[in-house]
């Protein structure tokens, strides 16, 4: 069965989110621009086969969950992504007021911890809370139950709370609308 | 957490959930009513709807060094790349044997008869530089379907896109396409084809690239014959398989080794202005080397080349009997 619709519309509908999924699982733009490459290039192996009535989006993000995956299976890879989560915080520290000051700190101290997490902690907190991901697609991603998807995303909730523990947030960053 | 009592454990996934927008509504309700009991995990809460709050932010803002349209450009160049070196293929059984069936986005690329073998290893598709082979399936088995209906003799014409990229040379796809023009239920010869392709001499090198047809049944390299009549080879030693799919087209051959075909059976057409058809008893012209002669099954086949019958030996009132 072929995929419903043409392949270059898949590209233009969900390169750029999966290309920021990697960008922020791995820290590194340009991991991240190869392995979204490899991505869509996967998926055009594959897409023939896919039925009409498939989730392409989840199963794009299936995709790039298992490269990266595979990408970290070399210590030297993870650890070269955590120094990239670090040197990123130095790079972005914004100048301004006060309150977007300290915003700004704890952004980073968040998106620090969000790139220190265990892998697939990681990847359940970027799909569920930044791309918006059902739980089922995210267990299907991480070979694993949306249970223990959902249990990821708690833990990767704590840590963030945790790394947070004594610093203010500036009251109007709450009022954000998800 | 140390010392937090029992029930505030017990609650903080479901806390963190709730928090979170991302509880069941049994769950939202148990949180509701625990934290209007619990000023602790009252706090814990609204901390974590902080937390929400500034993830929720975290969406919209752009990581640095982020490089989407770089990353699109280098994706199209590679997707590209993998179109045309993608060859998707299916191997089949067959009246003639394993039979592969390969084809890229440009068309067919290779038919290939695999013996009892059912493997890619068999095929020379494996051994192609430039092309990444790709097991595939339903367009293909829709060639399949056709390929069978062709060799019961059910369907005359394969009309397929062909991609010629698995030919060694310019000069084999000049020899392929020539072929591929001489119809179904006609022959004509290696020296035929040569002088079609304006290389008189090189009738060898025809019958060689004609050896290495990448697309056998489809560019109809059995229709190709010597100029005596024999058969002379097909697909290294297939002559059997040459006469079995000649035989389909109604053009006999006689079954010993050196098998030639029955010429005394067919219409002979050598070109001439009138585009005149004729017997195989007008004249010598049987006799003669077939060179650039075309042998015909059938008057239907001759008319609608747009020839005409001689008007010397009439093979519109002596049909040769069937």
């Amino acid at each position: 069965m072929m995929g419903a619709q043409p392949f270059e519309t898949i590209v233009g509908a969900h390169h750029a989110e999966i290309y920021r999924y990697i960008r922020r699982v791995t820290s590194r733009a340009t991991e991240a621009e190869d392995l979204s490459q490899e991505t869509f290039l996967r998926a055009y192996r594959a897409y023939r086969t896919l039925g009409p009535e498939a989730n392409v989006r989840a199963w794009l993000f299936a995709i790039a969950t298992n490269l990266t995956r595979n990408h970290f299976r070399s210590e030297k890879r993870r650890r070269v992504a955590h120094q990239a989560a670090s040197v990123e915080r130095r790079e972005t520290d914004p100048d301004g007021p006060e309150d977007a000051a300290r915003f700004g700190e704890a952004r980073m101290l968040v998106e620090t911890t969000v790139g220190r997490l265990p892998l697939k902690q990681r990847q359940a907190f970027i799909m569920r809370k930044i791309h918006d991901l059902d739980y089922e697609a995210i267990g299907q991603s991480l070979d694993c139950s949306s249970e223990s998807a959902r249990a990821h995303v708690f833990q990767a909730l704590r840590k963030i709370r945790l790394s947070l523990d004594g610093r203010a947030l500036p009251p109007t960053i709450t009022e954000q609308p998800r | 957490m140390k010392g937090k009592p029992q029930s505030c454990l017990e609650i903080e996934s479901d806390l963190v959930a709730a928090a979170t927008g991302d509880a069941e509504p049994g769950a939202a309700r148990r949180v509701e009513r625990h934290i209007d009991s619990c000023p602790l995990c009252r706090g814990e809460f609204h901390r974590y709807r902080e937390i929400d709050g500034m993830v929720g932010v975290l969406r919209g803002v752009p990581l640095a060094g982020e490089s989407v349209a770089r990353a699109r450009e280098g994706l199209e160049s590679r997707l590209a790349d993998l179109r045309s070196r993608l060859v998707s293929y299916r191997i089949f059984p067959s009246p003639l044997g394993n039979i592969l069936i390969a084809r890229s986005e440009h068309g067919v690329s290779l038919v290939e008869y695999l013996g009892q073998r059912s493997d890619l290893a068999a095929s020379r598709l494996s051994r192609a530089s430039g092309v990444e082979p790709q097991e595939d399936g339903a367009e293909i088995e829709a060639l399949y379907r056709e390929l069978l209906e062709y060799l019961r003799g059910d369907r005359t014409r394969l009309e397929w896109a062909l991609d010629l990229r698995l030919a060694r040379s310019d000069f084999h796809r000049a020899v392929l396409r020539a072929t591929a023009a001489v119809p179904y239920g006609a022959v004509t010869s290696y020296s035929g084809i040569a002088a079609e392709i304006g290389r008189p001499a090189a009738t060898r090198a025809v019958a060689q690239a004609l050896r290495w047809n990448p697309l056998p049944i489809v560019v109809p390299c059995h229709r190709i014959i010597g100029t005596s009549g024999a058969l002379t080879g097909y697909s290294g030693n297939k002559i059997g398989l040459k006469q079995q799919l000649l035989g389909v087209e109604g053009i006999h051959a006689d079954g010993s080794r050196d098998s030639h075909v029955a010429r005394e059976s067919l219409y002979h057409y050598e070109r001439n202005e009138q585009r005149e058809y004729c017997l195989p008893t007008c004249g010598d012209i049987a006799r003669r080397p077939i060179g650039r002669v075309t042998l015909m099954a059938s008057r239907d086949l001759a008319a609608s080349l747009g020839l005409v019958p001689c008007t010397s030996c009439r093979p519109d009132l002596h049909p040769l009997a069937v």
